[in-house]
């Protein structure tokens, strides 16, 4: 039957060509004008692009819902405010399972940016640019590749190295198998990330200019590539030297930082200082432009939970707004400068309580947590309270606070810690809020932040050094960096004119010995510099002091007796798994899961 | 493309002869005069139908000449010509007489067309007598379609073809319908049956473009056998649409036209404030405590009912007039204009549509015939892009009063807090007063002009050229909240406008020839074709924010502030795709009793890669007529019974221009951003000045794509008794579709985070159709009783995924079910207080969901305890129109109905549209929900959605309800002046009638449970946050604006 068909259909077409000569086949070429192949990739333009892409994929990372989740939640310095507390699977709760919505932003928004930077790396050398120009590319794009598997190797452990079309391959077949049953994976992943960092700094420019934008430097490459051999020394894949060469990579920047065009503040305050985020203790940042949400890539920079939008500015937020009532009156507004109160990130009392205790010498808990709210309205008049005045203050302890009501004097509010919010102490929405991340310049109390998020800091790399030393047995050489922190630490612009009680202080700050140098003292030291800055939960989980941590500081009513070993590693998302033509999907999940 | 040389004097002539006759036509017609010779005699005349009823305007003509006229409404006539000159006389339905004139009265009665057997189908590059078709065509009349008054012709066609589902996709005015043909073939592409309006296809629009009053005949082209013809666009159907043509005779003026009012006919269900407190109490009301005013509302007994206050009448309109005719040389024309307007029971939507067309066909000389036709439409659509207050309508607190006592509108009357930032009274909405502007401009010329040379006898070449532009602005704005005069839709925020503009154009030409031959009982028919057709289509699209002044609108963005946080959002994209199409059909009959149908296409389309754009397609049919063989001879009372058979392939265009290439693009692929949406691309600043764009891969290349292949097997049989009181036909056809397209979902690790389309896996349709048309009563006195039923069900499933799937969860696709099947966790009921021992096991309380435990291992997880819990497949569908007349009334109901299948109310899935959270914070669609003394199954505690529980998107399977129902879609009353009256009026026509539309559903379980409407109002995920498990082609049901019931008068005139 075909064949009688086709000889009609050529019969017809011999027909055709009679009748018209003029054929119009050329007319069935396309040649689209706005669509770019693959081939766009070995221009020039298209070198420089995809790295720019690279660059923008990190605003998933750093900011974001899920990153600050996966980042924060369920440590031992935050559990669940209490509108976070009502998602079951929230990391926060270790009632994790692979449908978790959180999980889904590292896991998805990395591979395609790895892909992409395997293919800059595997282009550029037949691109006919400026020399110098592509040598920067490429070392931008082996810092990226590092980086976004570093990532994903602290939230999930072993990741695909071969995409589809083999290792460390840009991959441009429709792969839909997952490549993770390879034998010693983390070992290799950890080693593409130590050599991708350590060629990145070798070959990325050297100084960051005064002020001067965050491309990628060395001095970036230095501080992950320290963190890399830091974890991986930890990890069950570690190798001899690990701690050694952390300590290298990490003292490499202590000691050239005018080289590198780095150096630490005078005061702590100013690291996170809104308006102040190219200071020099920074070392990258994933920038935002404040006041821009369309060039920070958000549609809707009030409503978007999803995509870029950097959420930091308003996750720590305690209810400042209609929960504590004085005298049945709410003083406080939504206001632009206090941020959106979304109360999905409350520190546990540990943070407050121990880590922080010392309030006065450390300037460090005034510099991080807003305790002090102002009336923004005149709801309150009757009770002395108008615009302005203080409405709320949690105070530092429970015995300033009772000494404070028993004056009699004090119109506002006082909340102690012992009435801060935990889930099992509802009543009081209130708690100290993370200010490190206030963005004032925004048209609306709801809208998304647009600064910049801070990933890599001077100061983490005196901590990742110290770290280093003490785990490769020499505290002394710990001692000596803690304490330049700690000393900066007593600092407070009100203490500039007063040097006696600064050196007071400082003295009391530093008084520590080479028998304090251990791991623990240096993850509390951690606390009190970096806390909420999208560190801990790695920090915990690849260190394996997850579960000991959370079970003994977290006072969530769900994490502590939840968290088990397993829990160091994140499931593997269900969405991969079901998008896999391998119908056995359990032997892909981490154990546990 | 024929050769330029040719073709330009060639047009020209054929131009230049079109005008010049249409001109004199319009003339004579205008100023129509008679003269009279010596020699001649006056004829009057009477032309009856039958039982002597008079026949108006029959064309009586004087054989050899052009001279004619046309009987009035009492089907007189008078003309003057010689004695034993023949005068022809026809009249539409009726078969046409010769009488030779012997004396000065003539007295003719025609008969009734036999019309199942001498009517005329469509059947795509021709037409066929109905008893010569061999494939499975279905025809609705403009009788059929004129029935209810409808705004576009995707309703009119709803219930009215066996194998035609015409399903609704939403309630606002100007909203359109998914049609299908035989139900669907394809996964990722287009379902749509492919449209073509007088010949020429309809490309890259929407239906709405066409005023159904101007359309004559619609047919559908159901199998392989019939749609072979149009190849690689086959697949999906193919509805041909045939407009009004003029016919010779005295010329006419019409109107048609009604007025209407819109009601709601049902509202949402809510809780009012007693229940609502109720709810609330039992809610999230720690985190979302009552308002100061609510507190106050409570001990006062207030309880507003927003949609009361929030509900108006629409109304809608249709006018249409037309003036046709022709002369008896064979040139006719025919001019209309039409206005239709729509508005709705939500104050700023509304649909209208102003249409012009002229058609005009003419002879030149004895052999060349040419015709233009060109129809425009003009349409402007209020409030469909984001003009949807139906969310606060549903939720704002009963408890919080609409007024202050002054009677102002309360700014916000939200019942928490964290809404009074971002929610205005919906009120304001009923006065615009230059708050926003949401319209939709659209412009489409459709022309299409053919020439048709006798170069022989039985020997005719045509040519078909189309040209069609469509041109569409979309324009917002959104006024800036001021103190004084707030704007509903940018609370707290500045102004904001956008305007979208595409453009289309595309043209057509058609090259056949065909051949007609009949030697002895041996009939015929040759058809060949070239065509060639190409399209491009682009828009640029620009939004702004920060305008300087709110009544500039959208009108200029450049004046505004240009800083960083409102910069104009840009862009733009560009389609182009071609057709080269060769095509030959063989009609070959013998003794009007064997027929056979072979046909053959080969199609080249731009949009495969290079050495794979050729493709065929072949098909076969054959028909036998029974009735005409002798030993049926006996059975007098059977008028035709004929047996179809036939098979073919087509395929579908469902491979997108330029989807072979692969691309890398500037644009977020989070499926969240689009290229037009503000923030969509992917930008990175380096320093708070240095801003760049980034481009990534997003979808690979595959140049291998090649279209969906459709093999169709059908059988029909027609069936006529008892002249013709008894009409109708079965059919019975299994398709086969194979290489079907989808996009797979690449796991995140192939470092492609697009959908990689490429041919795969196999789906089959089967299903049997029937229609019947009869004549249930006619009495004497002139009561008739007929009815028109058609009843069919298609069968869809999916036969295999070649990549090594059974089921596809991210395309939500599963082998052996049909495509529209729902995949989630199957809900028992709810946990009791009984239960809570068993429930705490599952990790639940009592009040939770109870979900089934599928592999019974004491856990519910989402590999192993989510299942096919349905689909959206009716069993069996069909349409129901009854009519009787008596005298000169008529009355007439069409029904239309749906049984089985599941629909998706997202009303009801909390996190879809959050009208069913029932935490407290809001307003919510009123549920039975569990209390520990109400220990329904139906819905589970209010507060469910903030407690812990191990599966929290529990809350989608509160949304499946059976899908079936029957709505009676118009009731309509006529009244038909008699002649005697008429011929005072001096019309020739005139019918007065009520309708009643959309009066009442006669069943539907969804409705039982609350929902408003059984038919969906969009496709895909409507809500807020996607359930996950429905695929883009889902029906949904969302929050829309509500069904309307209308009431209307209208008129049907000619003079």
């Amino acid at each position: 039957m075909k064949k009688i068909f086709s000889k009609i259909t050529v019969a017809m077409l011999s027909f055709s060509i009679l009748l018209f000569v003029n054929s119009c086949q050329k007319k069935l070429i396309e040649k689209p004008f706005t669509v770019f192949t693959t081939d766009y990739l070995k221009t020039p333009a298209g070198l420089q692009t995809s790295v720019v892409a690279l660059y923008s994929g990190m605003r998933y990372m750093y900011g974001p819902n899920g990153a600050l989740n996966t980042t924060n939640s369920g440590t031992d310095e935050w559990s669940l405010g209490d509108q976070g507390a009502s998602s079951g699977l929230d990391c926060g709760a270790y009632n994790l399972n692979s449908s978790n919505g959180d999980i889904l932003t590292p896991w998805n928004r990395s591979f395609n940016n790895i892909n992409l930077a395997n293919a800059v790396i595997e282009f550029a050398p037949d691109v006919q640019m400026d020399a110098a120009a592509k040598a920067t590319i490429i070392a931008e794009a082996h810092f990226f590749r590092a980086f976004y598997y570093f990532i994903l190797v602290q939230q999930f452990g072993a990741v695909p190295l071969d995409l589809g079309s083999g290792d460390f391959a840009f991959n441009q077949k429709p792969f839909q198998g997952f490549n993770r049953l390879v034998p010693d994976l983390l070992k290799k992943n950890y080693q593409l990330i130590i050599d991708d960092f350590t060629y990145a700094t070798q070959n990325l420019p050297t100084k960051r200019p005064a002020n001067g934008g965050f491309y990628a430097y060395k001095s970036a490459a230095y501080h992950l590539l320290a963190k890399a051999y830091l974890f991986r020394g930890y990890s069950s894949v570690k190798q001899t030297g690990d701690f050694k060469s952390a300590w290298d990579a990490a003292k490499y920047v202590i000691d050239n930082q005018a080289a590198l065009g780095t150096a630490l503040l005078t005061d702590y305050a100013d690291i996170h200082k809104e308006g102040n985020d190219y200071n020099a203790e920074i070392l990258y940042s994933v920038e935002r432009i404040q006041g821009s949400p369309f060039d920070n890539e958000t549609n809707d920079v009030s409503n978007e939970f999803s995509g870029k939008a950097n959420m930091s500015c308003n996750w720590y937020n305690a209810n400042y707004q209609n929960n504590v009532s004085i005298n049945g009156a709410f003083p406080c507004d939504r206001v632009i400068q206090y941020m959106r109160p979304l109360r999905q990130l409350c520190p546990n009392p540990w943070l407050y309580d121990s880590a922080f205790a010392d309030k006065i010498n450390d300037s460090r808990y005034d510099n991080t947590f807003r305790v002090v709210w102002l009336a923004t309205n005149n709801n309150a008049a009757a009770s002395g309270i108008n615009t302005g005045d203080t409405a709320y203050y949690l105070v530092p302890s429970k015995a300033y606070g009772d000494s404070l009501r028993a004056l009699g004097t004090k119109k506002y509010r006082i909340i102690d810690p012992t009435q801060f919010y935990l889930v099992s102490r509802p009543a009081i929405q209130l708690y100290p809020s993370l200010k490190k991340y206030d963005d004032t310049k925004r048209a609306v109390p709801n809208d998304a932040s647009g600064r910049p998020y801070v990933v890599s800091k001077l100061s983490e790399v005196y901590l990742l050094a110290a770290e280093a030393a003490i785990l490769d047995g020499r505290p002394g050489d710990a001692l000596t960096l803690v304490k330049v922190l700690r000393k900066r630490a007593a600092y407070r612009a009100s203490l500039a004119s007063n040097p006696t009680l600064l050196a007071q202080r400082e003295a009391v700050m530093t008084n520590i010995t080479n028998s304090d140098m251990t791991v623990d003292f240096i993850m509390t030291e951690r606390s009190r510099e970096l806390c909420g800055e999208s560190l801990r939960w790695p920090d915990l989980a690849c260190r394996n002091l997850l579960v000991e941590y959370v079970k003994n500081r977290n006072r969530n009513l769900v994490a502590a007796p939840k968290v088990q070993t397993f829990h160091n590693l994140r499931p593997i998302p269900q969405s991969q798994l079901n998008a896999m033509n391998d119908p056995d999907k359990a032997k892909y999940q981490n154990p546990g899961y | 493309m024929p050769n330029k040389k040719f073709t330009l004097p060639f047009f020209r002539r054929i131009m230049v002869n079109a005008v010049a006759l249409s001109a004199a036509l319009l003339l004579q017609f205008l100023f129509f005069t008679q003269t009279l010779s010596a020699q001649d005699l006056t004829v009057k005349g009477k032309v009856t139908g039958d039982a002597g009823a008079p026949i108006a305007g029959a064309s009586v003509i004087l054989k050899g000449t052009d001279k004619g006229t046309t009987t009035d409404a009492a089907g007189n006539f008078s003309i003057s010509a010689p004695k034993g000159a023949v005068l022809i006389i026809s009249a539409i339905s009726y078969t046409t007489k010769e009488v030779r004139i012997t004396s000065a009265a003539v007295s003719v009665q025609l008969e009734l067309a036999d019309k199942s057997l001498g009517e005329v189908v469509v059947v795509g590059y021709g037409t066929q007598r109905k008893k010569d078709v061999t494939g499975a065509v279905v025809s609705v009349g403009e009788k059929a379609l004129r029935e209810v008054p409808v705004a576009n012709l995707q309703q009119a066609l709803q219930g009215r073809a066996a194998g035609l589902e015409v399903q609704r996709v939403g309630t606002k005015p100007g909203a359109g319908a998914v049609i299908r043909i035989r139900g669907e073939r394809t996964i990722s592409g287009s379902n749509d049956p492919l449209i073509i309006l007088d010949g020429i296809p309809y490309e890259g629009g929407t239906l709405n473009d066409i005023n159904p009053d101007e359309v004559a005949s619609v047919d559908i082209l159901k199998d392989a056998s019939a749609t072979a013809i149009y190849g690689s666009r086959g697949s999906n159907g193919v509805i041909l649409i045939t407009t009004k043509k003029g016919k010779p005779g005295e010329a006419k003026l019409s109107y048609n036209g009604y007025y209407g009012i819109t009601k709601v006919s049902r509202r949402y269900d809510v809780f009012n404030a007693q229940e609502y407190v109720a709810m609330r109490d039992l809610g999230n009301n720690a985190s979302a405590p009552y308002m100061a005013e609510e507190l106050v509302a409570r001990t006062k007994g207030v309880s507003t009912d927003w949609q009361d206050l929030m509900y108006q009448n629409g109304f809608v309109t249709d006018h249409n007039l037309s003036v046709s005719g022709g002369s008896t040389g064979g040139s006719t024309f025919s001019l209309g204009g039409g206005y239709y307007k729509e508005t709705t029971v939500l104050p700023g939507q509304d649909f209208g549509r102003f249409t012009l067309r002229a058609t005009i066909d003419t002879k030149v000389g004895k052999k060349l015939k040419v015709g233009l036709n060109t129809m425009n439409s003009l349409s402007l659509t209020n409030g469909s892009q984001f003009n949807n207050p139906m969310f606060p309508i549903v939720t704002l607190s009963p408890l919080m009063a609409p007024y202050d006592s002054a009677g102002n509108i309360i700014l916000s009357p939200t019942g928490n807090t964290t809404d009074r930032v971002s929610q205005y009274s919906p009120l304001f909405l009923k006065n615009n007063n230059g708050q926003w502007i949401d319209k939709v401009r659209r412009l489409r010329t459709f022309n299409t002009l053919y020439a048709e040379y006798q170069i022989i006898t039985g020997l005719k070449y045509r040519l078909n050229v189309g040209l069609d532009y469509r041109q569409q602005e979309n324009d917002q704005f959104q006024k800036s909240d001021k103190a004084l005069f707030p704007s509903y839709f940018r609370p707290k925020k500045g102004n904001t406008a956008s305007v979208n503009n595409a453009e289309g154009w595309g043209y057509t030409l058609e090259n056949i020839l065909t051949y007609d031959k009949t030697i002895g009982k041996h009939k015929f028919t040759v058809t060949g074709l070239y065509s060639f057709q190409e399209d491009h289509s682009h828009n640029t699209s620009v939004s702004k924010d920060s305008i300087d002044e709110d009544f500039i609108q959208f009108y200029n963005l450049g004046q505004a502030n240009a800083s960083n946080s409102s910069k104009p959002v840009v862009s733009g994209s560009e389609v182009f795709y071609a057709l080269e199409s060769y095509m030959m059909r063989v009609n070959y009959g013998f003794n009007d009793k064997y027929l056979v149908t072979l046909t053959g296409r080969i199609d080249g389309s731009s949009r495969l890669a290079p050495g794979n754009k050729y493709k065929q397609y072949p098909a076969a049919s054959f028909g036998w007529n029974i009735s005409n063989e002798k030993f049926m001879q006996k059975f007098t009372f059977l008028d035709n019974l004929k047996l179809r058979f036939g098979f073919g392939q087509t395929s579908n265009q469902s491979v997108r221009p330029y989807e072979s290439l692969g691309l890398v693009s500037p644009y977020n692929y989070n499926g969240y951003s689009s290229p037009s949406v503000p923030g969509g691309t992917i930008r990175y600043n380096y320093g708070p000045t240095t801003i760049v764009t980034g481009y990534n891969l997003v979808t690979l290349p595959n140049a291998n794509l090649d279209w969906e292949y459709t093999k169709t097997i059908n059988a029909g049989l027609d069936f006529s008794f008892l002249n013709s009181r008894i009409t109708g036909s079965f059919e019975w056809y299994k398709s086969k579709t194979n290489k079907i397209l989808y996009g797979i979902v690449l796991p995140v690790t192939s470092g492609v985070n697009g959908e990689y389309t490429t041919n795969i896996g196999d789906m089959e349709n089967k299903g049997l159709e029937f229609t019947i048309s009869t004549v249930n009563v006619k009495l004497n006195n002139g009561f008739t009783w007929s009815t028109d039923l058609n009843l069919f069900g298609n069968r869809n499933k999916l036969l295999k995924l070649t990549d090594g799937f059974t089921q596809n969860i991210p395309r939500q696709l599963f082998l052996g079910h049909p495509l529209s099947a729902i995949y989630d966790y199957n809900k028992l009921g709810i946990w009791q207080l009984n239960e809570a021992a068993e429930a705490a096991r599952f990790g639940n309380q009592p009040g939770d969901i109870k979900l089934e435990d599928v592999n019974g291992d004491g856990k519910i997880d989402p590999n192993n305890d989510q299942k096919i819990i349905g689909s959206g497949q009716a069993k069996i569908q069909g349409g129901l129109t009854n009519r009787f007349t008596f005298k000169g009334f008529d009355f007439s109901f069409v029904m239309y109905a749906r049984f089985g299948g599941l629909l998706v109310s997202q009303l009801h899935q909390p996190f879809a549209n959050y009208t069913n959270l029932t935490d407290g914070v809001r307003n919510a669609i009123k549920t039975n929900y569990w209390t520990p003394t109400n220990p329904t199954n139906d819905f589970p505690i209010a507060n469910f959605t903030s407690r812990l529980r191990p599966i929290t998107t529990d809350g989608s399977t509160l949304g499946y309800y059976d899908a079936s129902f029957i709505k009676m879609r118009s009731i309509n009353l006529g009244y038909t002046f008699t002649p005697a009256v008429l011929s005072k009026l001096r019309m020739q026509n005139f019918r007065a009638y009520i309708a009643i539309q959309n009066p009442f559903v006669l069943y539907s379980p969804y409705m039982q449970i609350g929902g408003v409407d059984p038919e969906a109002t969009g496709t895909g995920n409507q809500g807020i946050q996607n359930p996950g498990n429905l695929s883009s082609r889902a029906l949904t049901i969302g929050l829309s604006t509500p069904p309307t019931r209308s009431f209307n008068v209208g008129f049907n005139v000619t003079f």
